[in-house]
């Protein structure tokens, strides 16, 4: 085959360019520190990619929506200890009420005392986290108890009768967190029964003790109500607690999936550098190489030879 | 006997002739970098012996040799290969324009990456999530609002940028054109010209390479044969003559565009029988009127040789067919499609988000409104990529987000502010398939336009999965015919170009062959001057 010189620069060029091409797909490939730019670099990295960076996504969305459940069943569980404290202080009142050799005057501090926590309780309902009140169901901006203490739960109610009335629909409905796909938690506690047969149960009290005729039988009657209160806000608090080691078990399953979904997402489409710098330095060479045989494409022809 | 001044005559002849052949090399040397330009060599010959026939010629031992004669200038240049360079640059030509054309659709989509369309549903469904763990929260809901325009808003570029770019892909249709027209046009001149050398008995190499240059170039828009057109008159043998250029159509048959000095002028028409310039991207490509040459013909685009030639391929592009007013059906051209594509996924989207949207209830208890809605009408029935948009209620007042799945209600009852349920529904339509105008999701919604089974995000994936298949054939393509086109084209120099070491050793053996003639004079003026000086001198 006739070769000439058009054609041997022609392909110099073309390899030149073909080599710059390659180091150029390289240098992307290291400063992006992904193996694809584009689409039709590989399309199924390209689609697996999209897939993979959607579950990333959804876990660590999933795993905000964790810190929330966390702060809606901690500040519950929380709430209901303080509950359960008052509760036992209004035991150990009434025990000590529960006692004929009470003065008037003893009763009346025994009832002042009662009065009070029959406020921090209702003051316990009304708790809210960040603007919203955890015991009221999904109407999380009305508090359970109106500041006059004249509404219950949204509706008007008698002293002593909490847990006569129905209270509105939002109050008792539950509020749902998606924690997985298609796992929605229950985050709130339906508080109605509780705080209403607490409320009762304090307004029994405030008003045995009010009544000067009430023998300490009658009074040390209301323990085992006191106890049945107790009993609910532990079995509460048990619930809130069960739902507590699912979440935490949830936490570390999303844990687990985030580690495996991003190990996937680099896996599939992130370049390995070794690999990648090897490449570059071997083609960076090649280069060398070529250009330096390109500084030679010019040869002496025989021009340089006629004298 | 012949005469005694008959090797002057023979050596002066070599001179001419070494010299034009030394001329001949200089001009090689002069262009061994001209693009197109074939290398060119004399064709020598020995003139004709003496003494020639006849009753008085003269009875010596003959034919007695007379010396050479240039009896043309030829360039080497092989057919074959030129045919076969044409072929493979139509094919080049198709597939380089495609690869071009969705790599421009790949640089708009930005896929995979932080900040594609895939991105801004991911976010719009964590603002989602937010929204269902905190509905009462005006700061939650504004966030909503701003990630479902950035949804809307990722749409409407996608589409404006693929629809300005199909815009350029009709305008570059409309430029190839007109240089397909120019190329014709010049070479009918150089057939005129060839046409007027060639009886005289010349070669005109150079208008030769001129004019295969036109006619590679012509073969990068479509399929092409030529046929050349024995020249008459005095012409030589060896003379290509005018070359007729046709175009070579799906069934095998050919349309004349250049004969002799005739030429056709081609016209892309879009259906509305507007000339195609990509100003009206409502109307597909339609056909290539001809006036000139074979005026009145048309080509339709069924006529055209798929895959071959840039022209076809920017039609492919840009979209053919189709009626004035109604979009090109979508199978028939490449940006169509994908626009289509988009349209059906944002219509399906929009439908599905707003029917789950409207059976929750808002902050203040009232039934939801269509949250994704047409930009211009501000209806929810002509919602497409192009026009989608967030409800301006909504988007005036965020509380009419519908977050809660609780019934409706009317004041003075008191709606479930806590309740987002409904949000996550409407974060889950993502994932929601929408299969069939009788599927139903699990609440029991209907939904008019379905993605046939797919998800809206696995839909878009689609999109993207196809056009990287697409873009990769394209490339693979084109690195192929670009390596044959290479091939050839070395094949091609390896015959016609310019050596400069064969130029140098032509240059020699020129240069010496004319001073050997050179020196044959001056021997014969010695023995010319031996007879004229030297002769009847006897005893001088």
């Amino acid at each position: 085959m006739r070769v000439t010189q058009s054609m041997l620069s022609s392909n110099m060029l073309r390899n030149l360019s073909t080599s710059y091409s390659k180091m150029g797909k390289l240098q992307n490939q290291i400063t992006s520190g992904s193996k694809i730019s584009r689409p039709s670099d590989d399309p199924v990295i390209a689609v697996k990619g999209i897939g993979y960076r959607t579950n990333l996504n959804k876990v660590e969305q999933y795993q905000r929506n964790m810190n929330e459940v966390n702060n809606w069943l901690d500040t519950s569980d929380d709430t209901l200890d303080h509950v359960g404290i008052a509760l036992i202080r209004t035991q150990e009142l009434v025990t000590q009420a529960a006692n004929d050799s009470n003065t008037p005057e003893d009763r009346e501090k025994m009832k002042a005392e009662i009065d009070q926590l029959k406020l921090q309780i209702r003051d316990l309902a009304n708790t809210k986290v960040g603007e919203k009140y955890l015991f009221s169901g999904t109407n999380t901006l009305s508090p359970v108890f109106s500041a006059d203490g004249t509404t219950f739960m949204g509706q008007p109610f008698t002293k002593g009768a909490a847990s006569t009335i129905t209270p509105t629909s939002g109050f008792t409905n539950s509020v749902e967190i998606e924690v997985y796909d298609g796992v929605n938690l229950n985050v709130n506690t339906d508080a109605f029964g509780m705080f209403a047969q607490i409320d009762d149960l304090l307004t029994n009290v405030q008003n045995k003790l009010s009544n000067p005729v009430s023998s300490g039988t009658e009074i040390g009657a209301l323990l085992g109500d006191i106890s049945k209160a107790q009993n609910t806000v532990l079995e509460n608090r048990a619930d809130i607690g069960a739902r507590q080691n699912r979440v935490e078990m949830m936490i570390n399953r999303l844990a687990t999936q985030e580690v495996v979904v991003t190990k996937q997402l680099s896996d599939n489409e992130d370049i390995d550098y070794e690999k990648a710098i090897t490449e570059m330095v071997t083609q960076e060479s090649i280069h060398q190489a070529s250009l330096s045989v390109g500084a030679k494409i010019i040869q002496a022809t025989l021009v340089d030879f006629i004298r | 006997m012949g005469s005694t001044f008959m090797g002057l005559e023979t050596s002066k002849r070599g001179l001419t002739t070494q010299q034009s052949a030394l001329f001949t090399t200089g001009h090689n040397i002069s262009n061994a970098n001209t693009i197109g330009y074939s290398r060119q060599r004399v064709n020598m010959e020995a003139t004709l012996g003496y003494p020639g026939t006849g009753l008085n010629a003269p009875k010596i031992a003959g034919h007695l040799g007379t010396g050479v004669q240039a009896q043309s200038v030829q360039r080497i240049r092989d057919q074959f290969i030129d045919r076969q360079y044409r072929q493979e640059s139509t094919k080049l030509g198709y597939w380089e324009t495609r690869a071009n054309a969705i790599s421009q659709v790949e640089d708009i989509v930005t896929e995979p990456s932080e900040y594609g369309l895939n991105t801004a549903l991911d976010q719009f469904w964590n603002s989602l999530q937010d929204l269902s763990g905190s509905p009462e929260n005006a700061a939650t809901r504004k966030v909503v609002v701003q990630r479902a325009l950035h949804v809307a808003d990722s749409f409407n570029y996608i589409h404006k940028q693929l629809s300005d770019i199909q815009a350029n892909l009709g305008n570059e249709i409309n430029v190839s054109t007109k240089a397909i027209n120019s190329i014709l046009k010049q070479i009918a001149t150089l057939n005129e010209q060839i046409q007027a050398v060639e009886p005289n008995g010349y070669m005109p190499n150079d208008l030769y390479d001129a004019r295969d240059k036109l006619v590679d170039e012509l073969s990068q828009y479509f399929p092409i044969e030529i046929d050349p057109v024995p020249p008459g008159g005095n012409a030589l043998a060896i003379a290509e003559g005018s070359l007729t250029v046709s175009i070579k159509l799906k069934d095998g048959t050919t349309l004349e565009l250049v004969n002799g000095k005739n030429h056709a002028s081609l016209e892309t028409v879009d259906t509305s029988g507007a000339i195609l310039d990509g100003t009206k991207l409502s109307n597909g490509f339609n056909g290539i009127n001809i006036t000139g040459l074979g005026v009145g013909k048309s080509i339709s685009y069924d006529q055209l040789d798929p895959s071959k030639g840039k022209l076809v391929s920017l039609i492919d592009s840009y979209g053919h067919g189709g009626t004035v007013g109604v979009f090109t059906d979508p199978s028939k051209g490449y940006y169509p499609n994908i626009l289509a594509q988009l349209d059906k996924m944002a219509e399906a989207f929009a439908e599905a988000f707003n029917e789950i949207h409207k059976s929750g209830s808002d902050l203040d208890g009232k039934a939801g409104l269509n949250f994704f809605v047409d930009e211009i009408s501000g209806a929810d029935t002509s919602v497409s990529a192009s026009n989608i948009t967030v409800n301006k209620d909504i988007i005036d007042n965020v509380s009419k987000i519908a977050a809660s799945n609780a019934a409706p209600i009317t004041p003075p009852a008191e709606p479930e502010v806590g309740n987002g349920k409904n949000a996550i529904l409407l974060a889950n339509m993502k994932t929601l398939t929408l299969g069939s105008t009788t599927d139903i999701n699990k609440d029991g919604i209907a939904f008019k336009n379905h993605l046939d089974g797919a998800t809206v995000q696995s839909f878009y994936q689609s999109i993207i999965g196809q056009l990287g298949v697409d873009g990769e054939q394209a490339n693979t393509l084109t690195t192929n015919a670009g390596t044959i086109l290479l091939t050839v084209e070395n094949n091609r120099a390896s015959v016609s170009s310019v050596s400069l070491d064969e130029e140098m050793t032509n240059m020699i053996t020129f240069q010496q062959a004319y001073n050997a003639n050179a020196r044959m004079i001056t021997v014969i003026d010695e023995t010319l001057d031996k007879i004229i000086n030297g002769m009847g001198r006897v005893g001088l």
